[in-house]
């Protein structure tokens, strides 16, 4: 949402006329915030323009809904967070966590994470957040979307209460979850690399 | 709650390093389709509704005829056979012609 002089209200006013044009402005102003959301929640085998298609869609359904008790980039942050929980839990099973499916510089790097408390080295960069991906695919959907909005995107409790609409007292519970989750999941991998 | 654990965090700070580069702009022609799209499915409600009604309806009534006729076969298959009821209908057609 670069476009800081977006006459926010004065296009709902028209979406609300069913003015189509305005309809147009809105999706254009409101797809950076859509599409980062949608990238970092995205299942897999499934195109991020079909799942932000499907959230301006949603969002155009429930648009009467709205009554400005939130700003409107929290209303359809909200819409585009539980639509890609939606998908995720979709999906079911997680894909189980395996030594033999990580690529060579992954699994280099998990062993050198797991056996010494040094820190990643730049040139690693690009496999850590592989790994972390990997790693954040074993968690719930909502613990997931907590710990990278947390530890990957740097948001507060605050800012992740916003976006998701959950209190900030559930928002900890699930990061707890998902930390202690982690941890074990770090105990096995060690217990595996041993064995 | 609780604090990240150590490795996890190692790996996390590396990951934030990567940084997304990829174009945040609607595709082209996106917003025309869902601005399309979306006020197609808000009209469709009613026609929808009334499509599905027509349909439940016509179930309905098929049903209705069919339950009449199991019904009344007994009665339908002896007006068709029977030579009585022949007379009597004729019997009836002749006082109405001639009321005296």
């Amino acid at each position: 949402m670069a476009d800081e002089t977006f006459d926010l209200a004065g296009c709902l006013e028209r979406v609300h006329r069913r003015d189509q044009a305005a309809a147009r402005e809105l999706v254009e102003h409101l797809h950076p915030l859509v599409i980062r959301i949608v990238r970092a929640h995205l299942p897999r085998r499934m195109s991020e323009e079909d799942l932000s298609q499907e959230i301006f869609l949603k969002m155009f359904t429930r648009i009467e809904q709205y009554k400005g008790a939130v700003p409107f980039s929290h209303w359809v942050s909200r819409i585009a967070v539980t639509t890609c929980i939606d998908q995720l839990r979709a999906q079911k099973r997680r894909p189980e966590f395996r030594w033999a499916d990580l690529s060579e510089g992954e699994a280099g790097l998990l062993d050198s994470v797991l056996t010494n408390e040094r820190a990643v080295a730049p040139d690693d960069a690009l496999a850590a957040s592989e790994l972390v991906h990997k790693l954040l695919g074993q968690l719930k959907p909502e613990d997931r979307l907590v710990v990278q909005l947390l530890d990957l995107e740097q948001k507060s409790i605050v800012e992740i209460s916003q976006i998701t609409g959950w209190k900030q007292s559930l928002v900890k519970v699930r990061a707890f979850r998902a930390r202690r989750k982690l941890k074990k999941l770090f105990e096995e991998l060690k217990r595996m690399e041993k064995s | 709650m609780n604090t990240p654990d150590p490795r996890w965090q190692r790996l996390a700070a590396a990951a934030r390093q990567i940084h997304d580069g990829r174009d945040t702009a609607a595709p082209s022609g996106f917003a025309t389709r869902v601005a399309a799209h979306a006020f197609a499915t808000v009209e469709q409600p009613f026609s929808a509704l009334l499509a599905r009604f027509s349909w439940r309806a016509l179930g309905v009534a098929a049903l209705l005829a069919l339950g009449s006729v199991a019904a009344n076969y007994s009665a339908i298959s002896a007006l068709s056979s029977g030579s009585d009821d022949d007379s009597s209908s004729s019997e009836i057609i002749n006082e109405m012609i001639n009321p005296s």
